[in-house]
């Protein structure tokens, strides 16, 4: 139990992105952790490990809206902040993002500009660039690409990477992670297999795995291909505006590339179809014709916690905080949650956030 | 004066008072797309179930969510390419949400997404002949449109256009012919409609409905486009019970001028 009123025992359900996160920034503060996870630290499960860790606050906006892209600019300025105090700087890359299109599909490119200003009128973190400025961006796209879009304050990160320090700095801090031990939670409980333990705070951070308490959660599936290959270099993260698909490819190290991703209504976590494979591969093959000698490494298949508004919800009882329903925006997102949730513990600096999660879609319900 | 009667859509012997149909899919959120689902007054939603694997129930959490709207579900066969998936895939939908109508789709082309019109004639064959109620998404060809009358389908629903494309009533000429040959059967115009302008033209020329998606979908404020397609397309209907006048070449005043010797009229 609690040591004095500034220390606090926390129980954290879930070692996806934000239960690594919460769990390093409360160690460094002096509380006691316990961490939980219902797999493994080393290979997760979560959604979090799947995903191509884009800091994409407009490329976002346009297909969600103006909160997701306050968040995300928020991330923008903590993200290099967390990475230095990880003694991890490298990971981030601030080079923005490219968006294209085929010739044939400008229009697409088009709504996409007309949308983002709709949504963020008074952004000037972005410019049309040419065929020429896009073959100096990104020398090894195809050569078709004659109009493009680059969000300069576009950013990216090493994500896998980012979870192993974080797993690897949660230990050397003291937290204890108690792994393959799937949990329920209740104001200041956390039970598993092994028993009830007491916290002054549990948090829940389980995802899809919240659902015993929020029955309202939907998995959107998501798909994704790494691939390898020496062939092709990219700067940043390129995506493509397609009628039927839009998709991205983001450069990760020893040239890796994710290329992501599906977003399938539905709860099923079978792996890839064809047609999505299809999908991804031709349109990552007409960004540059050289990935058709990429190796593929693996195909990932997640589920995005989300709920009906797709946006995240804080709901806090005394000795219970629940953050979740990130959707498709974790990396974007987390910095905002976590800031929101530290100060519903009354912790840390007040958020500047506290009036997006009172609004009745996305809110806190207390 | 006289006030619009009242004016239902009949189809398959059901009756409505929405000419509205609107797609579920493209919404940013579900919860856009129930807000959207409201402004329009609509009373029947389609959705699609091709890649959400029926057969397990994995769509369940998001279909349930439209069931909750109210309307009634028009399951759609949309990225079907053959007659065998369509049946395969109208069958499960039967299933599921206990329901025999059916938005029959077969796409013939990947790139415009024109529906396959043989196929299309074949499997409204089948799946009427398994007792489903067919409404058919098809071009706007006069043949076609018969040889699926022929099978027999009770509705027809031609495109405007392709779908997602936001081009409006691209052949006037082959959508009046139909209109004027085909009086006694509703047809609904499915597809390429981008601003409630068009809904309200496709209306005034005597259409019995307009289904879309996108044009409200990807609009950046959804259930306000929503309402303001169904507002269009009460007027389009609305004019088009009042009787258009006919365009003429020569001005005719609405105020009569008086004094104005008549050979200069």
């Amino acid at each position: 139990m609690h040591t004095d009123s500034q220390h606090y025992t926390v129980g954290i359900a879930g070692a996806g992105l934000l239960g690594r996160l919460l769990a390093w920034q409360l160690l460094r503060t002096g509380h006691k952790v316990t961490l939980y996870e219902a797999g493994t630290l080393s290979s997760p499960a979560c959604a979090a490990w799947t995903a191509a860790g884009m800091i994409a606050p407009m490329s976002e906006a346009v297909v969600s809206d103006r909160n997701v892209y306050e968040m995300g600019l928020y991330a923008l300025n903590v993200w290099p902040q967390w990475l230095q105090a990880l003694g991890q700087p490298d990971l981030y890359q601030a080079r923005g993002s490219l968006v294209i299109a085929h010739p044939q599909d400008n229009a697409e490119l088009h709504q996409f500009a007309q949308d983002l200003r709709y949504v963020v009128p008074d952004t000037e973190h972005y410019r049309p660039v040419n065929g020429q400025e896009i073959h100096e961006l990104e020398p090894d796209l195809g050569v078709a690409f004659q109009q493009g879009l680059l969000l300069e304050n576009e950013a990216h990160l090493d994500n896998r990477a980012l979870l192993d320090h974080l797993a690897a700095e949660i230990h050397r801090l003291g937290g204890q992670c108690i792994e393959q031990c799937p949990v329920r939670v209740s104001p200041g409980t956390v039970r598993s297999a092994h028993g009830d333990e007491q916290f002054d705070w549990v948090l829940d951070c389980r995802g899809l795995g919240a659902r015993d308490r929020h029955p309202e959660l939907r998995g959107v599936r998501g798909e994704t291909l790494v691939v390898h290959t020496d062939e092709v270099r990219l700067q940043r993260p390129v995506r493509l505006m397609h009628p039927r698909y839009q998709l991205y490819v983001v450069p990760k190290p020893q040239q890796h590339f994710v290329i992501g991703a599906t977003q399938i209504e539905s709860e099923d976590r079978s792996a890839m179809s064809l047609q999505s494979a299809l999908e991804l591969g031709s349109a990552l093959y007409t960004i540059a014709p050289a990935f058709a000698e990429a190796r593929i490494l693996e195909q990932g298949v997640n589920l995005r916690p989300a709920f009906m508004d797709n946006q995240p919800h804080i709901t806090r009882t005394e000795g219970l905080i629940s953050a979740n329903g990130l959707f498709r925006h974790g990396y974007l997102l987390a910095p905002a949650v976590v800031t929101q949730v530290l100060a519903e513990m009354a912790l840390g600096a007040p958020s500047p956030f506290a009036h997006l999660f009172t609004s009745t879609s996305g809110g806190i319900s207390r | 004066m006289q006030q619009p009667q009242a004016d239902e859509l009949t189809l398959y012997g059901e009756r409505f008072n929405s000419r509205f149909l609107l797609g579920t899919a493209l919404y940013n959120s579900p919860e856009l797309m129930r807000a959207s689902i409201e402004t329009s007054r609509c009373e029947i939603v389609t959705l699609g179930l091709r890649r959400q694997n029926p057969g397990n129930r994995d769509g369940a959490a998001i279909w349930q969510y439209i069931q909750d709207s109210g309307c009634r579900l028009l399951p759609n066969t949309a990225g079907c390419k053959s007659v065998k998936e369509v049946v395969t895939l109208a069958e499960m939908s039967r299933e599921m949400f206990d329901t025999p109508w059916i938005k029959l789709e077969v796409i013939g082309d990947d790139y415009n997404l024109q529906p396959d019109p043989f196929a299309l004639v074949e499997a409204a064959e089948i799946l009427i002949k398994n007792g489903f109620k067919v409404l058919p998404y098809c071009t706007d060809d006069l043949i076609l449109c018969q040889r699926l009358l022929d099978v027999g389908c009770e509705v027809l629903m031609p495109w405007g256009s392709p779908i997602g494309t936001g081009q409006g009533l691209l052949n006037r000429y082959n959508l009046r012919t139909l209109r004027e040959r085909i009086k006694h059967v509703p047809l609904i115009i499915d597809a390429g409609l981008g601003a409630p302008s068009q809904a309200a033209e496709a209306m005034e020329m005597g259409f019995d409905g307009i289904l879309l998606n996108s044009a409200v979908a990807k609009a950046q404020n959804p259930p306000l486009m929503a309402s303001a397609f169904a507002d269009a397309i009460v007027a389009g209907r609305n004019a088009y019970l009042a009787g258009l006048m006919q365009k003429r070449q020569t001005a005719s005043p609405s105020t009569p001028t008086v004094g104005q010797p008549f050979w200069h009229q």
